[in-house]
């Protein structure tokens, strides 16, 4: 049956491009990629929607091109989110088991998840997720703590949510394109469900995305996001850095040093090593040494992953995350910056790489949070957690499609 | 053979054992430059310390005459007939260096310059450059003190100032804007004018005084003029300068604390780590050195761990209960050696110190980097993020390259 074969987008509405993967999924179980459509975005800034009209057109480019490579119409968008204006907060609660045989009921469950995730939010402030840390049955980690014997039943939630306002601009862009948005992810989580795997985020491990305009991380405890975050700075810094630094006025001369010689941490000795602007030998070449280059990188980069270190505060220990460091995002091209990564954390610290089932025009570290997109959402379900998304997002959602009308 | 300096036949003719032996005969001179500068050193007037010279030197005959100091210099005649130089730069150069034997005459045989000159105006723009040069010349050690004009009073007087602390960069050792705005900042509500003028003026008298102190004054820990020129290694870098005084309960703490409000450092945040660091530290007859310790550490963790740091510290039974503190800094970032002079410094106190550490063939190209490094605000470029608001992480704004927020040294 057709109804049967849905075609999904999976947008993520970057910096400096948006991707677009057109992904067939078949009976609700399969997934298959077949369509890729991307665009240099304009109007965008650190993740967030600054010239509508602009964005829009990109994204609307953007979507023609997968739907013509996937040679099919998309039904429907998740749709990635980041941007500074997005903040977490975590929620704990507690509930006494109710039933006199002690045995935890599907009631207490509820009772408890409510509690955790009733807390209120700012005026003009909407939850894009709430994550869900493991069950504590009497202070033991539970998975599921349905029909186990125990007294008290404790659960924590980290809260994401973001300005009402700047979700709705992103909306708007896609339903400008008469589709409709079903599933709002944090770029971050997206990222992360793909590339790692379930044994990773049992150990505890943090990916980081180090996109354009920002740079969105999630620290993974127990199988459950411990907590999420975005640091508006990504490789669009490093370009501004060296453009400053050099004296170029223009920005694409230094993306292309950035790009063929920045480094994560500084490596060479030698003062004296000039590198080529161009290395064509035309008018207006200019030389420049390869140390400055590599100290101008190497300190932004040091800062960012500090940066990132402090906004997880204690809540990143080295000993709980034995899986270490995963790096992705196209930013995270910069070489050497796992090294880097892992002497600023501590633990080891790798290149993400996608699992094997995704082609190899779909490997770069750019295409990951896209990726992720569909792996999250698609596998959220799998992963029983289904039961608490169409309660909160979807209804949210709804608010903004009848809102808009 | 012979040393280099004892070759040299300037220094065989002076008698330099006599000179040591002279009980610290270092002389001190304060230049106000034009009207602003003048009128902070006719105020330095009221504070009478001893073995500073205080000088005025002026294009303007009408203000120079009611200034109540001894040395006044009136420059350009010539040029401006005593009229002042009418708030173009050009015309004040132009009347220092048609008095340039004038102003030789007045920085000869001083070690140590301290220059007060306003920027915006034309005398202070203007003449101060050539009064620093020409007292560079003279082989003195030069720290130029420079109010820059308010905001509100226009681009073009902003513009001015700054160019002019562009050329007072290469021949100062040390170059300290103080902006206006910064008096703004530190004035409470309803605060007239002029005691606003007076924080200022007290901010270049505190400095002044300290670096007097640390050379005169017995104390604590000492230091000498060839430690105190030993942290101005070169010329045209960037230079650091705070204020900070407590007292109550522990002064110690809070004199940090008010160091660390201190608007002068607040509007730098570019530009707080300093490769050599002077400190100086004025205390009542209860300062122990426990608190030195206490002040040096939280000092060295702010303006840089691998700072060299040339500490002095002094104690004034007038202060009883009270700690001072006065922080110069000073970082290559941009500098040129300031060994361009040696060759025509003729004492033979600078001497020995030039021939001894003439840099390694420093590429004169490394001056044109960061010679814009201008002050404060102004000088944290964001480039592409220029139209966007700012990116605060813990008080610094991440779109301003890190390496200018660090302090990170580059070559171009």
């Amino acid at each position: 049956m057709l109804s049967r074969t849905k075609f999904i987008g999976a947008v993520e509405i970057g910096t400096s491009k948006i991707t677009v993967i057109v992904g067939q999924v078949a009976r609700g179980r399969s997934l298959s990629l077949i369509g890729l459509g991307e665009c240099p975005s304009r109007g965008v800034s650190k993740g967030t929607v600054v010239d509508f009209k602009a964005a829009t057109e990109c994204v609307h480019a953007a979507l023609e091109e997968a739907e013509r490579s996937a040679g099919a119409r998309v039904g429907e968008v998740f749709l990635a989110q980041s941007g500074a204006h997005l903040e977490g907060f975590q929620n704990e609660a507690e509930v006494r088991v109710s039933s006199a045989d002690n045995m935890v009921s599907a009631l207490d469950i509820e009772n408890v998840c409510g509690l955790a995730k009733s807390k209120q939010l700012p005026e003009g402030r909407m939850v894009v997720h709430h994550l869900r840390r493991p069950f504590r049955l009497d202070g033991r980690l539970v998975p599921d703590p349905e029909h186990l014997d125990g007294r008290r039943l404790e659960v924590g939630y980290w809260t994401v949510h973001g300005q009402e306002s700047r979700i709705a601009d992103h909306l708007h862009v896609i339903r400008g394109f008469n589709v409709r948005v079903t599933e709002l992810i944090l770029s971050s989580l997206a990222s992360g469900s793909v590339m790692t795997s379930a044994d990773d985020r049992r150990h505890g491990v943090l990916v980081l995305d180090l996109g354009a305009g920002t740079t969105d991380f999630v620290l993974y405890r127990d199988g459950c996001a411990l907590l999420t975050g975005i640091v508006p700075v990504g490789g669009l810094h490093f370009t501004n850095d060296l453009s400053l630094g050099l004296r170029l006025n223009d920005q694409d001369q230094a993306e292309k040093l950035k790009l063929r010689h920045g480094r994560a941490v500084v490596t060479t000795k030698d003062r004296t090593e000039k590198l080529w602007l161009n290395g064509d030998l035309g008018i207006g070449d200019r030389q420049f040494p390869r140390l400055t280059i590599e100290q101008i990188t190497a300190a932004r980069a040091r800062e960012l992953l500090e940066v990132v270190r402090k906004k997880l505060g204690g809540n990143f220990d080295p000993e709980h995350t034995a899986a270490g460091v995963v790096l992705t995002g196209g930013a995270s091209k910069l070489a050497g910056i796992e090294d880097l990564a892992a002497q600023v954390f501590d633990v080891p610290a790798r290149l993400g790489e996608p699992p094997g089932w995704v082609g190899d025009h779909l490997r770069a570290p750019g295409h990951s949070t896209a990726l992720g997109l569909l792996h999250y959402g698609l596998g959220a379900s799998a992963e029983g957690s289904a039961a608490r998304r169409p309660a909160t997002v979807g209804g949210l959602l709804r608010k903004f499609f009848t809102a808009g009308n | 053979m012979e040393t280099p300096f004892a070759s040299s036949p300037s220094a065989i003719e002076l008698p330099l054992a006599g000179k040591i032996l002279a009980d610290r005969a270092v002389a001190i001179k304060v230049i106000g430059v034009g009207g602003a500068g003048t009128n902070v050193v006719d105020r330095l007037k009221m504070e009478n310390l001893d073995r500073l010279q205080l000088t005025a030197m002026d294009t303007d005959h009408q203000a120079l005459s009611a200034s109540p100091l001894q040395e006044k210099i009136l420059l350009g005649m010539d040029v401006t007939h005593g009229l002042s130089a009418g708030s173009d730069p050009a015309a004040g150069r132009e009347a220092a260096e048609a008095d340039e034997e004038k102003i030789a005459a007045a920085v000869k045989g001083c070690d140590l310059v301290f220059l007060v000159a306003g920027l915006g105006g034309g005398t202070g723009g203007g003449a101060a450059p050539v009064v620093a040069r020409l007292a560079a010349q003279a082989g003195a050690l030069v720290i130029a003190f420079c109010p820059l004009p308010f905001s509100f009073e226009g681009g073009r007087r902003l513009k001015q100032a700054d160019e002019a602390l562009r050329g007072l960069r290469p021949v100062c050792d040390a170059v300290i804007p103080l902006p206006n705005d910064a008096l703004l900042q530190a004035a409470g509500a309803g605060e007239n004018a002029l005691s606003s003028f007076a924080r200022g003026d007290e901010w270049i008298g505190r400095a002044i005084k300290a670096v007097w102190a640390m050379l005169f004054r017995t104390g604590l820990i000492n230091v000498d003029f060839a430690t105190l020129q030993s942290a101005f290694p070169a010329r045209g870098g960037k230079t650091l300068f705070g204020l900070g005084s407590g007292a109550g309960e522990n002064p110690a703490a809070a004199a940090i604390e008010s160091l660390r409000l201190c608007p002068l450092l607040a509007t730098a945040e570019s530009a707080r780590k300093a490769d050599r660091l002077l400190v100086h530290l004025t205390g009542g007859a209860d300062l122990t050195l426990d608190r030195v310790s206490e002040i040096m550490t939280a000092l060295t963790a702010q303006f840089g761990r691998d700072a060299h740091i040339i500490l002095g510290a002094v104690i004034d039974e007038a202060l009883p209960g009270r700690v001072e503190i006065v922080v110069l800094g000073t970082s290559e970032l941009g500098a040129t050696s300031r060994r361009p002079f040696s060759a025509m410094r003729s004492r033979a106190t600078s001497a020995p110190a030039a021939a001894g550490t003439v840099p390694g063939g420093k590429p004169a190209k490394a001056k044109a980097a960061q010679d814009e490094f201008a002050f404060g605000g102004a000088a944290e470029s964001r480039g592409y993020f220029d139209k966007t608001e700012r990116n605060l992480f813990e008080g610094q704004d991440l779109d301003v390259p890190t390496y200018q927020r660090q302090g990170v040294k580059i070559l171009l």
